[in-house]
């Protein structure tokens, strides 16, 4: 028997960052608001607090802090010819569960796209002409532009508290910053994180080389720090346990250690963990939400009723609840028509592995998540694609974020891949490599998306997410220009052997590559190719926000999570000012 | 008058040497070392009632780095400052590696700690407190306080005193020779009883 629960004027699915931060600011405004997460409620002490958290084989190897793909995995195939498989190990991307979602195990990379990206479609036709793209490819502009979203880029890093060197402050250029950004409005919130020896090896060959390297913007802090919230942080100890742990020091920024304390504290707002969402439940009209149903973890089934429905998910569950819910029309990729799993996009990621010799000590685990230094002399539209048959780039860096013994254990090409062999190379050479990442954009095309899979369901009984990716040809050629790039950069820092691994197709679920997962509820002018507007509203059901990665048209060349922060403001915003106070369509159809 | 309280302080542990382990104390060390024993003992057991530290066991790095940032003031006591200021960084590195390198035992437990402070220290120590927002001690000092060299000394087994003293001089902004701030943000959101109960649980432990 489904138990009916009493409405509340906001219910949202999903407490990570997305989840928290417009609870947050909706209770403070005086709404009643339910936050349904599915996973557990954590917090720095107890849960995060060492030794138990530097568990290598608990959280590297089996994914501790994952979505469990036993109960909810995710159906991937290569191509629509292909029938799809569960993935029921994660390695290539890693969506996270649980309170505080999956910002708890990330990197603290912190970056802004640029203004090119938001409007890629017209920018790319205006400086390369109309047919300089390959006919697959299904880019388009974002329906907001980098100047709108910059005061909420300022107000989430300086939530964060990021530690970062400003390249360009209201169009003037700053030494020793990123010459390349868009104008933002004033410096960072704390200095850069202090560079390792491997981040001053790639600085000056770089330099050397012309192009022009910057510290990482790292939200692992550089030094203690009070948040506009009120919520303090410590600075980062470098003990190379980001991506994949959570923080034991409250020195990486998380909704934990940057917004929660001050949600739980107000009493609009209740959370509920162990929930498990089934649907938004629509009216008869099919154009007006009227809450959600839920499951708790004793297996009672729950409706929340609720006047405004948001989901704040991870990109690839936002999509999944559309689609379960009913919402909009599901994407054909035949047709080309529907909008609910299209433009699904990635990260293209290449590496460059560059060995010295044993005198060159890097003390590769002395990193924190974003501690490195990097280029973005060939990221995005900063260089002249005229000729290369390609559009984006990838920002190049020495960024390697952790030396941990059982994942980090650099070998050259032609390294046996077990045995003694190996073992003698990983000896020889864990000290003295650098790694480079090569963090490649990803174009949407018409042939990847995400739908319903036919097949295989949940624990619950709903039908799993399907992926059907690979790798665009676009993205593969800006793959092989880039790592070339690193290679010389390689050289330049007087490596021994520089082997560079540009990314290569097919896509494969089994190595890990990034969680940059993008797209499917894209947002933008059109109805006939978003499914939400501008302010991240559904054309459809206009009581649903959906707010996510999953809103990105296609992915740019930097790591997404400071545009969502931005884009999750930039949505507050209208929200606040426009949308509860008189509830409807923010932009007419 | 600190440095007449400093003396004062050497007569106690005259008195208690006996008590120390007779045998590191036979290895020769270096000149410089001479000096030092006279507060902290022929074996580096310190003086816990008269917040003397030990060093016995303690990281090299971490003396050699204290007795440097002494000498130049960057962590002020007056009568450490006279004896670190005329050592040449030879003689540092030579001191800190002997007294890294002695074994002394474990003092007798403070007979003023209740079980209740005990066990808040313990809380804080091994776990945290969400409350205060603090995290563990043992995150960067080690298991039971045992310390994780080059930077993080033992706790372990350290003058209960001693140990409350430098939070509270942490806390007042008056030692600042940590990276990033971290003890003195730490100690921000303790208060007195925690800073007590916290000194008091380190110091029942056995030193490593």
């Amino acid at each position: 028997m489904v138990q009916r629960l009493k409405e509340v004027d906001v219910v949202i699915v999903g407490v990570g960052m997305v989840g928290s931060i417009v609870a947050k600011e909706l209770a403070a405004a005086g709404y009643k608001v339910v936050g349904l997460e599915r996973g557990e409620a954590r917090f720095t002490v107890p849960e995060f607090q060492s030794p138990a958290v530097h568990d290598e084989l608990r959280f590297d190897i089996r994914k501790a802090l994952m979505q469990d793909n036993t109960r909810e995995p995710v159906t991937f195939r290569n191509a629509s010819s292909e029938t799809a498989l569960p993935v029921r190990r994660w390695e290539s991307f890693l969506p996270g569960t649980g309170l505080g979602g999956s910002m708890v195990h990330w990197n603290g990379q912190t970056y802004r796209f640029q203004a090119n990206d938001f409007e890629l479609a017209t920018r790319t036709k205006e400086r390369y002409g109309k047919n300089f793209l390959d006919k697959d490819v299904t880019i388009q502009d974002w329906g907001v532009t980098y100047a709108e979203l910059e005061p909420h880029y300022d107000r989430f890093e300086y939530l964060l508290g990021t530690s970062g060197k400003a390249g360009n402050i209201k169009g003037e250029i700053q030494p020793g910053g990123d010459p390349h950004e868009s104008p933002r409005s004033r410096e960072y919130p704390t200095p850069p994180q202090k560079e390792h020896f491997q981040g001053a090896l790639f600085r000056k060959a770089a330099t050397s080389l012309g192009y022009h390297p910057f510290p990482q913007p790292s939200s692992n802090l550089s030094q203690p720090y009070t948040n506009p919230e009120g919520v303090k942080l410590n600075a980062c100890v470098f003990c190379g346990f980001c991506e994949r742990y959570a923080c034991e020091h409250y020195a990486k920024s998380t909704p934990q250690t940057v917004i929660l304390p001050v949600l739980l504290a107000n009493s609009n707002f209740e959370l509920r963990t162990g929930c498990q969402v089934q649907r938004i439940n629509l009216d008869s009209s099919k154009k007006k939400a009227t809450g959600v149903t839920y499951i708790d973890t004793a297996g009672r089934e729950f409706e929340q009723p609720a006047s405004l429905v948001i989901t704040a998910s991870f990109a690839l569950n936002n999509v999944r609840m559309l689609l379960l819910s009913g919402i909009d029309k599901p994407y054909n990729p035949q047709s080309g028509t529907g909008v609910v799993g299209r433009n699904y996009a990635y990260q293209t990621m290449s590496s460059v592995a560059a060995f010295f010799d044993q005198d060159v000590i890097i003390n590769p685990f002395m990193a924190s998540g974003a501690s490195g230094t990097l280029i973005n002399d060939f990221a995005g539209d900063n260089f002249d694609h005229s000729g290369l048959g390609f559009i984006g780039g990838a920002f190049i860096g020495a960024v390697n974020t952790n030396g941990r013994p059982i994942q980090y254990h650099p070998v050259p090409p032609g390294t046996p891949a077990w045995g003694q062999g190996w073992k003698e190379a990983v000896v020889k050479h864990y000290n003295h490599t650098v790694m480079f990442s090569l963090h490649g954009s990803s174009v949407s095309t018409r042939q990847n998306y995400l739908d319903l899979d036919p097949t295989y369901r949940d624990a619950w009984g709903q039908p799993l997410l399907r992926m059907t990716f690979d790798f665009p040809q676009n993205d593969l050629k800006m793959a092989a220009y880039v790592t070339a790039k690193g290679v010389e950069i390689g050289k330049a820092m007087g490596a021994k052997l520089v082997a560079g691994a540009p990314r290569k197709a097919p896509y494969t679920t089994t190595v890990y590559q990034t969680t940059h997962n993008t797209g499917g509820t894209v947002m933008g002018n059109d109805p006939r190719t978003s499914v939400v507007n501008r302010y991240l509203q559904s054309w459809d059901v206009p009581n649903v926000f959906v707010i996510g990665a999953s809103a990105y048209p296609q992915n740019a060349s930097w790591n997404p999570t400071d545009t969502l922060g931005a884009l999750t403001y930039w949505a507050i915003d209208a929200l606040k000012n426009r949308y509860l106070k008189n509830p409807g369509r923010l932009v007419s159809a | 008058m600190v440095f007449l309280l400093a003396l004062g302080a050497s007569v106690i542990v005259a008195a208690a040497s006996p008590k120390a382990g007779p045998e590191s104390a036979k290895r020769p060390g270096p000149a410089a070392a001479v000096i030092c024993q006279s507060c902290h003992g022929a074996n580096g057991e310190g003086a816990p009632a008269a917040k003397i530290p030990r060093l016995a066991g303690q990281s090299a790095d971490y003396l050699d780095k204290q007795l440097r940032d002494y000498a130049s003031g960057a962590r002020s006591n007056e009568v450490m400052q006279n004896f670190a200021k005329p050592l040449s960084e030879a003689d540092r590195a030579e001191v800190a590696a002997y007294f890294a390198s002695l074994t002394a035992p474990s003092i007798a437990p403070n007979p003023r700690a209740t079980d209740s402070q005990l066990a808040r220290g313990r809380q804080l120590a091994q776990q945290g407190s969400e409350a205060e927002r603090v995290q563990a001690c043992d995150n960067c000092h080690g298991p039971d306080g045992s310390g994780v060299p080059r930077s993080a000394p033992y706790l372990a087994g350290q003058s209960a005193d001693y140990l409350a003293a430098e939070l509270q001089s942490w806390r007042e902004g008056k030692r600042k020779n940590d990276a990033g701030k971290l003890m003195s943000s730490v100690v921000q959101r303790l208060n007195d009883a925690d800073v007590s109960a916290v000194s008091a649980y380190f110091s029942s432990l056995a030193a490593p």
